[in-house]
């Protein structure tokens, strides 16, 4: 089916690809870690969505996130369990892209899927990774860096001053910026993955273009799609999975604290420093504060300027009788 | 010439034991039915939530009859005994860290079948009574999480409660006695706690399990809905059976969860405050993480004063319950397309974007508080 293979874009071929092999190791990986946490051999900071994206897209993110460690001074967290989840990852991976990518080239691309498929795509898959992670990593944060800042002066800018009186409330400013710099960060993370989700659409188109054609007709096709993704003994299966549950389950079990697994120094939660309470503004009470203040200042004012008053006919009281007599004009005395 | 029938007597314990609970109760035609239900279209991993959800349940109930050996539901001791059980009990620590993650967990997981069901069509004729009842759950799920939250009765939950019975008070006519319903009087006290604990232990679980059953007992009536593209031919060519594969992908789902919250549960024990008092002091009253957006909303401008109060707290949740409810009487286009209804999409995207945004801006909000 030359024509649905060349009408099919890279995005959605690598996309049927990645999503599924993505999230078939995924739950294997997740037991590991879970080992690796009971055993006290990963301590995670606060980049803990991160770190579980990065080691859901393994596939793409194995050679790629050392550099991005040492390379871009990113921190995910401490412990020899971090690095060696990612190297138990690598034959998970190799076996969820085999599964996946045999049963997509038969049942889209109508093709006999090559030999060796999940190693050759695993390999490809890890170096664009390689080269493209880093950079679509340093890309994003300068991106929403700046855009963070710059929502930051739009919210304060001069014209929304008008709106509220003294500015945009709080609430609304944050809502205002979070939506201003989560669209473009948003964006440009989106047209990236694009990118490299076409890319390794385009890694798989290539091995599709020179596989020779599945035989048979739909049903079969189908048929074939279906035993694919069945283990050839179901009984050995199912007693190799159970029997590896219970041994999971009790190694999970004995390793697994007692109590409450103290933080290592290296993510332990930084001290709350009580600050001073601080007094909010309140207009009301200030006002009437003032109020009283100026009545009080008021009220001392006319008591120094009676008082004033009176010394002043006091002197002209005194030199009035100095001339010999009470002056005709001579101020009464006030009494305060 | 009657060829004789090959008699196929059980011969195996087991086999032995199976054909005699068979002969009385049909286990291996209710077997049948219940294992060889065909999925149109095939088993997918879209479908996995259902059992999700009824795996989380399962280990809450599990998980919180284990800590009930321990908590003592009385204003005096709720603190105590929870911090005895993170502290003192054996492995007490990680069975109420999986707890307070399984509550977030099942939320989540809500929300994820919610918006498959919605996003595939799955709620339109004949399956509108499926969707009213999946919305009884999602009610039922959210009232978990609330009157679970209060349960430790440290400052945390006591405030987050008295802020959430403060909102039911703003529902005219009806508000003040069900806000004094749920306190068992005119403050949060002891009996609210008494009240809590008997509904988040009693009345949920027993109403959770009967909706389930009646979820289950509809869903199997109508048959799933199957995808929304693919031409009959190839519909019918990738028909599974719900045995083995759906359920092999519903176990990989289950362990998949299993994993994530035992995993959570070790990033982030369960730490409590100080214990609860009349007097919030210097702590800032917040819900629960999945109700942070709604906060968050409601500190807008356009939701101050009493008429915004009641908007926001009330109005609005109710229609927007409303518009769920009335769904599928009024959206009857058999389309199920999702890339096809335009509508439906983009009121998606809206509304997860705007529970993103403001759950972000909730956060960034807590350093603006002082």
């Amino acid at each position: 089916m030359a024509s649905e293979r060349e009408s099919m874009s890279p995005t959605k071929v690598g996309f049927g690809v990645l999503w599924p092999a993505c999230w078939t190791g995924l739950p294997i990986k997740l037991v590991f870690a879970l080992l690796a946490f009971a055993m006290g051999m990963m301590h995670f900071e606060g980049r803990l969505g991160i770190a579980f994206l990065m080691l859901l897209a393994s596939p793409v993110t194995v050679l790629a996130m050392p550099i991005i460690v040492m390379g871009l001074g990113s921190h995910f967290g401490e412990g020899l369990g971090l690095p060696l989840l990612f190297l138990l990852s690598i034959p998970i991976d190799i076996w969820a892209l085999d599964v996946v990518g045999r049963t997509f080239l038969l049942e889209r691309f109508r093709k006999e899927p090559p030999g060796g498929l999940g190693f050759t795509l695993w390999w490809k898959s890890a170096l664009a990774g390689a080269f493209f992670l880093p950079i679509m990593w340093f890309l994003v944060s300068v991106v929403t860096e700046t855009a963070v800042s710059t929502s930051h002066s739009l919210a304060q800018a001069e014209a929304l001053r008008g709106l509220f009186g003294t500015g945009l409330p709080i609430s609304e400013r944050i809502g205002l910026e979070v939506t201003l710099w989560g669209t473009i960060a948003s964006m440009v993370l989106i047209v990236l993955l694009t990118i490299g989700v076409s890319t390794v659409g385009r890694i798989v188109r290539d091995i599709a273009a020179v596989a020779p054609p599945a035989p048979g007709d739909y049903q079969a096709v189908i048929t074939r799609w279906d035993l694919m993704r069945v283990p050839g003994d179901q009984g050995l299966f199912l007693t190799g999975v159970t029997g590896t549950g219970v041994l999971m389950c009790l190694l999970f079990w004995a390793v697994l604290p007692v109590t409450t697994p103290h933080p290592h120094e290296c993510c332990t939660k930084p001290e709350v420093k009580v600050q001073a309470p601080f007094k909010p503004f309140k207009p009301i009470e200030a006002l009437t504060r003032n109020e009283q203040q100026i009545g009080e200042l008021a009220a001392q004012v006319e008591a120094l300027e009676q008082q004033k008053a009176g010394a002043q006919g006091e002197k002209e009281k005194g030199k009035g009788k100095a001339d010999g007599g009470t002056t005709a004009n001579a101020p009464a005395e006030m009494k305060l | 010439m009657k060829q004789p029938s090959i008699s196929s007597a059980p011969s195996t314990a087991i086999e032995k034991i199976v054909a005699f609970i068979d002969t009385r109760v049909g286990l291996k035609e209710i077997q049948a039915k219940m294992l060889n239900e065909p999925v149109p279209g095939g088993s997918r991993w879209a479908y996995v939530f259902g059992s999700i959800l009824l795996f989380i349940f399962a280990m809450q109930a599990l998980t919180g009859a284990l800590l009930m050996f321990y908590y003592v539901p009385t204003t005096d001791h709720a603190y105590a005994s929870t911090q005895y059980i993170i502290h003192e009990v054996d492995y007490g620590w990680f069975l109420l860290g999986y707890h307070f993650w399984g509550s977030s967990a099942m939320v989540v997981c809500v929300i994820a079948h919610m918006s498959q069901v919605f996003l595939w069509g799955a709620y339109k004729p004949p399956r509108e009574l499926l969707w009213l009842v999946g919305l009884a759950l999602f009610g039922i799920v959210i009232g978990f999480g609330f009157t679970g939250y209060l349960l430790p009765w440290d400052q945390r939950a006591y405030w987050a409660t008295t802020v959430g019975v403060e909102m039911v008070d703003k529902v005219p006519l009806l508000g003040d006695f069900l806000a004094r319903f749920l306190k068992g009087g005119p403050t949060p006290g002891q009996m609210t706690l008494s009240r809590f604990f008997v509904i988040h232990v009693m009345i949920l679980p027993a109403a959770l399990m009967a909706l389930a059953g009646l979820h289950l007992f509809l869903f199997r009536v109508a048959a799933p809905a199957g995808p929304f593209t693919g031409t009959p031919e190839e519909i019918k060519a990738k028909t599974d059976y719900f045995f083995p594969r759906q359920i092999w992908k519903d176990i990989v789902g289950m362990a998949a969860v299993f994993a994530t919250i035992c995993s959570l549960a070790f990033w982030e024990p369960v730490v409590l405050l100080e214990e609860a008092t009349p007097d919030p002091g210097e702590y800032h009253p917040e819900p629960e993480w999945y109700f942070l957006f709604y906060f968050q909303l409601l500190r807008l401008k356009i939701f101050a004063g009493e008429f915004g109060q009641f908007l926001g707290a009330v109005a609005l949740p109710v229609l927007f319950m409303i518009l769920l409810i009335a769904l599928p009487f009024f959206d009857k286009d058999p389309e199920r397309n999702i890339f096809k209804r335009p509508i439906a999409l983009i009121s998606w995207i809206v509304l997860m974007a705007v529970m993103v945004v403001f759950t972000v801006s909730a956060v960034i909000n807590r350093e603006f508080l002082d």
